[in-house]
């Protein structure tokens, strides 16, 4: 498999640590209910299809990157830097 | 007797190159024509330069100002008489300065609109080159490398056997495309093992540039 980095171009994914689901996001501090905090840590979907995770570039450009991947043909259809979205620049 | 303890501090703090103990000079491997050329490098000054949010246009000006060269927003590196400006990352670059001369003073200035790292002693350089190089690297570099797809001043951060490096291609000579090779000083060993096996079966001629960091 091979991931088109935007800074660096296309690597193999040796190249790139897999972190997870790229959408859970932390409930807010000291706020959240125990269930809240159970669900952001343990539940996680496992789609036959399109999932979109985080993969850093740890041997290259040290981005971390969100990655739109098809998990039954390890297609990629989109490859975003993670600091975008949470500038807010992309959804 | 402080002046003996003196004295022996001063002889135990020699230089100690990057590649000291590491390559020699003279021909590696096969023998006859060489396939490969290892130019060993040395004496460069070298910084990271990471600009601040949204800085990367001020940081550009500012060096250009100071060397004349501007820093790539793209994977390339952009060379001037004296230094060069090597893409590192996303809004990052190596500086390196074919000498320490005002180097010092330079990153002092940079540093206003960066946050600065000196390198000079943390990374080792060679310039690769030879009619069979690219066959030498094709062992270990996972891009291609080939003209076609890896233009003069292209640079790339990968890995070759699992040691992180950073490579860019110079100027072509008659023989063939022309590359230098960075790699963390503490990882220099292992890159040598890697590369001297590598460019063995070519015959490879090894020198050493002590003069200044540029090919
Ligand atoms: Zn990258």
């Amino acid at each position: 498999m091979r991931i088109t980095c935007p800074h660096c171009g296309a690597r193999d994914a040796q190249e790139f640590s897999y972190l997870g689901a790229a959408d859970p996001k932390r409930p807010e501090g000291m706020a959240a209910s125990e269930a809240a905090m159970a669900t952001y840590v343990y539940q996680r979907d496992n789609p036959a299809g399109v999932h979109r995770e985080l993969w850093y570039h740890g041997a290259g450009c040290h981005a971390w990157l969100v990655v739109s991947r098809d998990t039954r043909t390890h297609a990629i259809t989109a490859v975003e830097p993670a600091k975008a979205r949470k500038a807010g620049a992309t959804a | 007797m402080a002046e003996t303890a003196t004295t022996s501090t001063a002889v135990s703090w020699t230089q100690h190159g990057a590649w000291a103990d590491i390559a020699q000079a003279g021909q590696l491997g096969a023998a006859g024509p060489a396939g490969v050329t290892a130019i060993l490098q040395g004496g460069f000054g070298l910084a990271t330069l990471i600009a601040t949010p949204g800085g990367a246009p001020a940081l550009s000006g500012l060096v250009e100002s100071r060397t004349g060269i501007t820093l790539p927003a793209t994977p390339t590196i952009v060379s001037g008489a004296s230094h060069d400006a090597i893409w590192s990352g996303p809004e990052q670059w190596l500086l390196r300065a074919a000498t320490h001369d005002g180097f010092a003073e330079l990153l002092e200035a940079l540093s206003v609109q960066a946050a600065v790292s000196e390198q000079s002693d943390a990374r080792a350089a060679v310039r690769l080159s030879g009619p069979q190089i690219r066959d030498a690297l094709a062992k270990g570099v996972m891009l291609d490398l080939h003209p076609a797809a890896f233009a003069v001043g292209d640079t790339a951060l990968t890995s070759i056997a699992h040691i992180g490096v950073h490579l860019w291609r110079l100027t072509d000579e008659p023989d063939g495309s022309v590359f230098e090779i960075m790699v963390a000083r503490s990882m220099v060993g292992s890159f040598w093992s890697w590369f001297a096996a590598s460019a063995a079966e070519f015959g490879c001629q090894v020198s050493i540039d002590r003069s200044t960091g540029r090919g």
